[in-house]
């Protein structure tokens, strides 16, 4: 735990994003696999395309609330799949709601990474067990939230949040989709994760990583 | 005139669509504009949708009298409802819950009858209640049972000839539709010589699906306040042959 601080950088916040390109670029077939379960194959390739292009816009970020907007503008047009709007419209809430500081505050993470959820919420009118994103992010803020009220530093709480993003994508397996192209599965769908809650875990796995919350 | 936007994972398929819509449009097509496909990062184009394509092309499409969208599935949803938070123009825009193939039909013709946005996307909406009844056939389920009997609560009849070469097709039913939603009355149009075979002048597909002839005799039942007024206008249309020979 060598980054760990009571505030998150600027600086360690394009690494979460570099962190969640390469860990989108690394596991790309692994995604496209789970989609060509039950979705339509594209989730890997889509995602990496568009972390791709986010990758080549991040250098010398002036603000958070700048930073997240050309983020969320990039993959909004450049994944071409419903992971566009949705990682889209989270990355671009968490811009507004941060604003235009340099560094963040454990209280104000939460609160962008919150806003970020409501705007998928919002986005994508999915509820917790629709098997989604939605059920590896919010147990991943819920757990997030709880650490630091709990008095845990940035870095304890980011692993938690990364450890509960995992149990819920793990929890997807068992879900029988109602969102998204899996929908049209029904029962099928069941007995698979969910690549979007699977991408999710990537995106805590690499706030984890970038705020110190993973072992060296 | 509305404008029409088309959103779609494919180019393809979006050109191809509103290829077969101008067919039956005639020669004054509203303003329409497709954003489908997604940039793939090496130069080239991906299947996929893009919100800010989508915003840019509402943009393109604005006009006072509103844009009214069409998408295919999934993601074209997504972006479009994602574009309305991009967009510049301040024009009404409204997101067609409609088919993709159909939709896209009934609200370009509608349009360049001079449709308003709320009379082009109620007829756009309505395209599988259409569909469904062709496929049960007349008096069988569908908008066909949902027509009232001709005859009843009627304030006003009137009846004309189809005199032009092609029949009521898109641009005649498109101009009837548009007619009809001028009036406040509720106006069925039917064969005379068969009234099963009959359909709400403001639905544009019953209407073309019911492929009425040249040398059909119309029936025009309308009931409300301006029903005398609206059947009279509906049936010197057709006495006239819609403007074509």
């Amino acid at each position: 735990m060598t980054v760990a601080g009571d505030t998150v950088t600027l600086d360690q916040l394009v690494e979460w994003l570099h962190r969640f390109r390469t860990l989108v670029v690394e596991n790309q077939q692994y995604l496209t696999e789970l989609d060509s379960a039950i979705g339509d194959a594209d989730h890997g390739s889509n995602m990496a395309r568009g972390m791709n292009a986010v990758a080549e816009k991040l250098e010398t970020p002036e603000a958070v609330d700048s930073l997240f907007k050309t983020v969320g503008m990039t993959l909004v047009s450049s994944v071409g799949g419903a992971s566009g709007p949705l990682y889209g419209t989270f990355f671009l809430r968490i811009g507004t709601t941060a604003g235009a500081v340099t560094e963040l505050d454990a209280g104000a993470l939460s609160a962008a990474l919150r806003a970020g959820l409501a705007g998928v919420v919002a986005r994508g009118k999915a509820e917790p067990g629709d098997k989604t994103m939605l059920d590896a992010m919010l147990p991943a803020l819920d757990a997030l939230d709880a650490s630091i009220a709990a008095g845990a530093d940035l870095a304890d709480a980011s692993a938690a949040a990364f450890t509960a993003a995992q149990a819920g994508r793990d929890d997807t397996e068992d879900l029988v989709a109602r969102k998204g192209r899996a929908s049209y599965l029904g029962e099928r769908s069941a007995g698979h994760l969910d690549p979007g809650a699977t991408s999710t875990v990537y995106l805590f796995q690499a706030l984890a990583g970038a705020l110190g919350g993973l072992p060296e | 005139m509305i404008g029409i936007v088309v959103v779609s994972h494919s180019p393809a398929l979006a050109e191809a669509a509103v290829a077969l819509a101008l067919e039956m449009a005639g020669s004054a097509p509203p303003t329409i504009v497709v954003a489908a496909g997604v940039a793939d990062g090496v130069g080239a184009s991906a299947t996929g949708t893009d919100a800010v394509r989508v915003a840019a092309a509402i943009d393109e499409a604005a006009s006072p009298d509103g844009v009214l969208v069409f998408m295919d599935l999934g993601s074209a949803v997504l972006s479009a409802s994602m574009a309305l938070e991009f967009r510049e123009s301040e024009c009404e825009v409204r997101l067609s819950a409609a088919p993709f193939v159909e939709g896209i039909v009934a609200g370009v013709v509608l349009a360049a009858a001079g449709a308003t946005l709320d009379d082009a996307d109620r007829e756009a909406s309505g395209a599988m209640i259409a569909k469904n009844a062709q496929l049960d056939g007349p008096g069988e389920g569908g908008a066909a049972s949902s027509v009232p009997p001709a005859g009843e609560n009627s304030d006003a009849v009137a009846e004309a000839t189809v005199v032009n070469e092609v029949g009521v097709h898109a641009r005649p039913a498109a101009l009837i539709v548009a007619k009809a939603a001028g009036f406040d009355a509720r106006v069925t149009i039917a064969d005379a010589d068969d009234p099963t075979r009959s359909a709400p002048a403001g639905s544009l597909l019953v209407l073309m699906g019911l492929g009425l002839a040249k040398g059909t005799r119309l029936r025009f039942t309308g009931s409300g306040p301006d029903a005398a007024a609206a059947v009279e206008a509906l049936r010197a249309m057709t006495a006239d042959g819609f403007g074509e020979t």
